[in-house]
């Protein structure tokens, strides 16, 4: 169960847009290796086959708001805290050459 | 040593703390990571605004562990907190500690407030999920995440939850009006007369741990309260399964951190993916990235029903164990850590604790329902007993 190695962890961080150093990498397949450990012991201690996966834990009333307008941020406002702007846009490299 | 990540130096009465992930308008809210380092909310959080029209002022944004990950907010990019022993201590519970200050009100997901709470003798409630607004905070786990308070006294605390309860429409998994005016002081409850103890929860703590649990359950004795231990094994299974949950949905909610729209942009890069990798990597923390990568991992197509459903299962059968248990009991006393305190050494040696002393918080998390640190130790109750366990609460603190 939730079998890791260097490569799958890799492709994990790639995914994840993270990069790890060896040690962290090192550190990283032995907290997996312990929480594997811990699904597989899960799995043969609690028999779920019969049970009903539990999302929310209290009923979810369907949220219907009444339709009216509420005070709206301006681009300003909302591009206060962005790391680089230009003209009104958020900035980031060239996407397409 | 950094209690406080900002402070409004201008509060005078009635002052209260925040665990910096609340948002607020005046002060930043950093989440405790490098990512939101100075970062100025365009709103404030339900519960903010609620404890303000009840004539609380906020004092102060107090320390907490990168996303309230962390054993005692040692992972915060501002540094660990200690006490004046040197033990690890939660900003927050030191401050009220050492200053007028009421109480404390934050965000926890992992137990890290409650555990901040036991440690500083302090008391702490996590109410019942969905009876306070979690709109307006830093999102960690949607599903088990609470909206908790902690003061000196069982009383201080019960003000601070009555001001903060109460059905929010911004918050889709808010409860009724009636539901949450359940929590309120003068609501009709039931006095429990029946406790049970999680009997191996109990036993897998220190000795100074389980002296705590006894001189509760003395106290509680003294008052002709039943105490009888019961058999928690399936409790004990929240913990693996609370752990896969959070970090699930953890991995969802931290990937708006990007480097683009808000937060922080590393200086190194010469295309959009080393913008993102770059961001992220130099401003998360190791546990952070390990609660990530576990969360991914977790909702990937292999692992998706053997670890992801598997627990949203789980889940479902400690919340029948609990329904059963509150047949006969009224609440289940169980430890809040494993030992009475903690050093920096004990993080150093096993980076990864906080996943491991989640076996006695998780049982409260997964299941939404509310729990009380008193004297140290913690009692769960049914959904919307607050008032009851509270009750117990007093009792303990009387001694």
């Amino acid at each position: 169960m939730l079998y890791m190695n260097s490569d799958i962890l890799r492709r994990l961080q790639k995914l994840n847009q993270l990069k790890l150093t060896d040690s962290e990498e090192r550190d990283v397949l032995a907290f997996f290796e312990k929480q594997s450990a811990e699904l597989e012991s899960l799995s043969s201690a609690i028999d779920t086959e019969n049970v009903e996966r539990m999302v929310h834990v209290m009923p979810i009333l369907t949220v219907v708001r009444e339709d009216v307008v509420v005070k709206n941020f301006t681009r300003e406002e909302l591009q206060a805290g962005a790391p680089e702007t230009m003209d009104g846009y958020w900035q980031v490299p060239r996407l397409v050459e | 040593m950094k209690l406080y990540l900002d402070e409004n130096k201008n509060a005078a009465a009635r002052k209260v703390v925040l665990n910096d992930m609340m948002l607020t308008t005046e002060l930043s809210t950093t989440a405790g990571s490098k990512m939101l380092e100075g970062y100025k909310s365009l709103f404030e959080a339900e519960a903010v605004t609620r404890l303000k029209a009840a004539g609380f002022e906020i004092a102060g944004k107090s320390n907490v562990g990168e996303l309230s990950l962390g054993l005692l907010g040692e992972t915060s990019y501002f540094g660990a907190v200690t006490d004046d022993k040197g033990n690890l201590a939660l900003a927050a519970n030191e401050i009220v500690k050492t200053t007028d200050a009421v109480g404390a009100v934050g965000l926890d997901a992992n137990g890290s407030f409650l555990r901040g709470a036991a440690l500083s003798d302090q008391v702490a409630i996590k109410p019942t999920y969905g009876t306070v607004s979690r709109f307006g905070t830093v999102s960690v786990a949607c599903s088990g995440e609470t909206v908790c308070v902690s003061a000196k006294s069982v009383a201080d605390a019960q003000s601070l939850l009555c001001a903060i309860a109460g059905h929010d429409d911004k918050d889709g998994t808010s409860l009724s009006d009636s539901e949450c005016q359940r929590l309120c002081a003068d609501a009709p409850r039931e006095s429990i007369k029946k406790i049970a103890v999680a009997k191996s929860l109990a036993l897998s703590a220190d000795e100074a741990t389980r002296a705590k649990i006894h001189a509760v359950v003395d106290a509680l004795k003294a008052k002709g309260i039943e105490v009888e231990p019961i058999d928690d094994s399936v409790l004990i299974a929240a913990k693996t399964a609370w752990n896969a949950l959070m970090c699930a949905e953890l991995c969802n909610n931290v990937s708006k951190y990007d480097g683009v729209k808000y937060g922080y942009r590393t200086k190194n890069y010469t295309n959009i993916d080393e913008l993102y990798t770059n961001s992220r990597t130099e401003a998360f923390g190791e546990l952070l990235k390990t609660a990530i990568l576990f969360g991914s991992e977790a909702l990937s197509t292999e692992n998706y029903m053997p670890v992801y459903d598997k627990s949203l299962r789980v889940r479902r059968v400690i919340c029948e164990r609990f329904a059963e248990i509150f047949k006969d009991y009224g609440a289940v006393l169980m430890p809040v850590c494993s030992k009475t305190a903690y050093t920096e050494k004990d993080v150093a040696d096993n980076k990864y604790i906080s996943f491991d002393e989640a076996s006695y918080i998780a049982p409260a998390y997964i299941s939404g329902l509310p729990a009380v640190v008193v004297g140290g130790v913690l009692l769960v109750g049914a959904a919307f007993s607050e008032n009851a366990l509270l009750e117990l609460a007093k009792i303990a603190e009387e001694g």
